[in-house]
């Protein structure tokens, strides 16, 4: 499998109660995954140990077989280039949006950059508004720019977390089909983190409920409020 | 294996010149805790049977009777500011704030300049009035008198802090009270006072600390204090090792002073966060009850502020145009450099302990943090004689590489400027940390996290994001740590280097010789700038939405 996340539990502190229990998790290349779960369920702390913001306390994760975290060592998170679209986007208030874009680009001529930069700007639909800041943006402009950016360096996998949740509830309706057709365009391998059935119906190949940190499986074909009984994985 | 993980994970620049920055504070103030138990000499046998009980007797009526009044003073205005609308009052939110700009050392001649036989009241009143005093009532040289200096121009500290409290958590307490029936004065001792308990001995703590940290007002009085039997000792008796003794008495008693806070305010919280923060709503005096209220705010802002600083106007227009000489220059081209240089340090270390403190949450950055604010809290003389002894110490192990590369084995680093610029940066970080802390707090770490997954390191991370975002906290450290540093008296005091003088020292100087006429220019220069400060931080930053 592509991505094999195994046996991964995590708490802060060590005398809490673990908020990610036992996980496991496989996901073959290209597909997008919705993790659907309750607030609290622990669903961002997987992604955020997924990219490296934090340490497991023990299990493994792996990603095209290469070894990002397990017992002995943990690799840094700008090491290992998985790209993660935030709640709020955190665009940098700082930089236009062309630069926010180019900012995880490295080891290219400036030219290429460049090129780059217009590619994935033209994929999002913003090209216009290369040279606009983040608060000059409309939520939903903010969003495309905000996976224009993490989709930018090519990433072999793409985390995001809540993507809808600052929008209105139309724009999220027309926003999350443009999504799930400009991933699968680039055929990046994809978790998404939501509270909201729809949303992972609507985008997910597959869907993983997350309760008291273990995950289990529903089939997406499924109508998920058929099933009250998810089955476990493993 | 576990741990081993974490720490190698940690384990990067950031957290290693954190914990460098760490030891350079705690250096100094260990090594006077482990001087407290050497050998005793006979000077210190001497200080202990006879002075140390004067000294603890005349510090402990200061410190009593200084925070009683700024108490009584600092939460009553906080009280008015926020609670009732009253003519100037938008000016003397801020303007009670002012007192502030005027170190101690300056107001206690000032005063004394104006009380004594030459001063402006006793001349007025023999020449306009023919009216001769009785000395005894005009001698502002006491140790009431010390109390009196103290408690106007500290009272800020508790006033500033009670009112932020009142300003925001207060509203429904308050109003549930009104709406009970009490009446004005129960309102402010049954529900003012204890539910800003916290606030208030946040405020009178810090109030405590300035005290124990004088030098200026104790020594220009003739009150013998723990600063000035330090000083004493050290210059006097030439005692380094019962000026340590001395040191680290008094670093027990900021410790008392430390817990006995922590005990007060910790054990209940009177806060609402859960709760939506509204704030006080104003009420509007009308007639005799608004002009009380006026006078009374009116003749505090007088007394701590305006009268000192017409005085010092008074007396910088006399003398001004036989000051400025190029002696006078190098004074303000001194204390420039010094305060610029200490504020550049401070800042650059404050910056790099905040970023290490935030991204990694354990023991050691917390740990790191709480050393930071603990210097803060050493009185100034303190970290002089700790500093002074490390200095030492290290020039001693250095005379092999004097000797090496061809200069005099003598004292050459604890005799330097260097030093003095240490010595501010060990008292002063928490200022800066304090300012850049807050700065991270509000943009929060995620733009960090978003450029970690964007393949930049924690460093780049640092350059690129993180100081374009705290730009304005880092200047409001400069600028804070900058004037904290050309008030500065006693560290400047012992650790200058010989014939080196800053605004501050000359000043003090001037009026330790009866030459107070001559101490005004300097003492002017040194209240503009803390004053801009003041006015800009809690008039101009406060008034913004953000």
């Amino acid at each position: 499998m592509y991505i094999q996340i195994k046996e991964l539990s995590f708490s802060y502190g060590r005398s809490q109660k673990p908020i990610i229990n036992n996980f496991n998790l496989e996901i073959a290349k290209g597909d997008i995954v919705s993790i659907l779960g309750e607030s609290g369920s622990g669903k961002s702390t997987i992604l955020r140990l997924i990219c490296g913001l934090e340490t497991p306390v023990c299990g493994s994760i792996s990603i095209n077989k290469q070894m990002m975290s397990d017992g002995r060592h943990c690799i840094l998170p700008e090491k290992r280039s998985i790209g993660m679209m935030f709640q709020d986007y955190a665009l940098f208030p700082h930089m236009s949006v062309a630069d926010n874009v180019q900012f995880g680009l490295k080891h290219k001529s400036r030219k290429d950059k460049r090129k780059r930069v217009d590619q994935v700007l033209e994929l999002v639909n913003m090209s216009d508004f290369r040279n606009r800041y983040p608060h000059e943006l409309s939520g939903g402009q903010q969003q495309r720019i905000a996976l224009a950016r993490s989709l930018a360096p090519e990433p072999s996998l793409l985390l995001m977390d809540e993507p809808f949740s600052n929008l209105d509830a139309d724009l999220q309706i027309k926003i999350r089909n443009e999504l799930r057709d400009i991933i699968k365009a680039t055929g990046t391998t994809s978790i998404f983190v939501t509270h909201d059935r729809e949303d992972a119906r609507a985008i997910a190949d597959r869907i993983i409920t997350m309760r008291e940190g273990s995950a289990y499986e529903w089939d997406s074909l499924c109508t998920i409020d058929d099933l009250t009984e998810p089955a476990l994985v493993d | 294996m576990k741990l081993n993980r974490q720490f190698s994970r940690l384990l990067n620049g950031w957290m290693i010149l954190s914990i460098g920055i760490v030891l350079l504070i705690l250096f100094p103030n260990i090594s006077i805790l482990i001087n407290f138990f050497t050998q005793e000499t006979s000077n210190w046998d001497h200080i202990k049977t006879h002075i140390l009980p004067l000294l603890i007797q005349n510090t402990s009526i200061i410190m009593i009777f200084t925070g009683f009044f700024t108490i009584m003073i600092g939460t009553s205005l906080a009280w008015l500011v926020s609670a009732y609308d009253f003519p100037f009052k938008r000016f003397f939110q801020w303007g009670l704030i002012l007192p502030l700009a005027i170190p101690p050392y300056i107001a206690a001649y000032t005063y004394n300049g104006m009380l004594n036989y030459t001063g402006v009241i006793q001349t007025g009143l023999r020449n306009q009035f023919n009216i001769q005093v009785d000395q005894r009532y005009f001698d502002i040289m006491t140790l009431p008198g010390s109390i009196f200096i103290f408690t106007l121009f500290l009272y800020p500290y508790v006033y500033m802090i009670t009112r932020a409290f009142l300003a925001n958590q207060s509203a429904a307490l308050i109003e549930n009270a009104k709406m009970l029936g009490s009446n004005s004065f129960e309102i402010f001792f049954r529900v003012v006072m204890p539910i800003s308990r916290g606030a208030i001995v946040g405020g009178v703590s810090l109030v405590l600390l300035e005290v124990l940290n004088d030098y200026g007002v104790v020594q220009y009085f003739g009150i013998p204090t723990f600063s000035t039997a330090i000083f004493q000792t050290w210059f006097g008796m030439g005692d380094l090792n019962a000026a340590i003794k001395l040191s680290a008495t008094l670093m027990f008693i900021v410790f008392f002073i430390l817990i006995v806070e922590k005990f007060l305010r910790g054990r209940k919280r009177y806060s609402y966060t859960a709760a939506r923060v509204r704030p006080l709503t104003p009420i509007r005096l009308t007639g005799w009850r608004a002009w009380s209220v006026f006078a009374y705010a009116g003749i505090i802002f007088a007394l701590a502020f305006l009268i000192p600083v017409i005085q010092l106007v008074d007396w910088m227009v006399l003398t001004y145009d036989k000051m400025i000489d190029p002696v006078f220059l190098s004074l303000i081209f001194n204390s420039l450099f010094v305060a610029l240089a200490g504020a550049a340090m401070i800042v650059i270390f404050a910056v790099i302990v905040a970023n290490f403190a935030r991204t990694q949450q354990n023991w050691l950055s917390k740990a790191s943090t709480r050393t930071i604010i603990l210097g803060y809290s050493i009185p100034g003389a303190v970290i002089a004689v700790g500093i002074i002894t490390v200095f030492i110490q290290i020039d001693e192990l250095l005379f092999g590489i004097y000797e090496a590369i061809g200069l005099d084995p003598t004292l050459i680093l604890s005799t330097s400027l260097f030093m003095l610029i240490s010595a501010f940066v060990i008292r002063f970080l928490a200022v800066g940390f304090n300012a850049i802390e807050s700065g991270f707090d509000k943009t929060g770490i995620k733009f960090s996290e978003a450029s970690r997954t964007l393949g930049m390191s924690m460093t780049k991370t640092f350059f690129k994001v993180d100081v374009h975002l705290i730009k304005g906290a880092i200047f409001s450290g400069f600028i804070l740590s900058f004037i904290e540093i050309m008030k500065e008296l006693p560290l400047t005091l012992i650790l200058r280097p010989f014939n080196f003088d800053t605004l501050s020292t000359k000043a003090f100087q001037y009026a330790s010789d009866e030459q107070i006429h001559e101490a005004s220019l300097p003492s002017i220069i040194i209240i503009v700038l803390s004053g801009i400060a003041i006015y800009f931080f809690h008039h101009v930053v406060e008034k913004e939405p953000d």
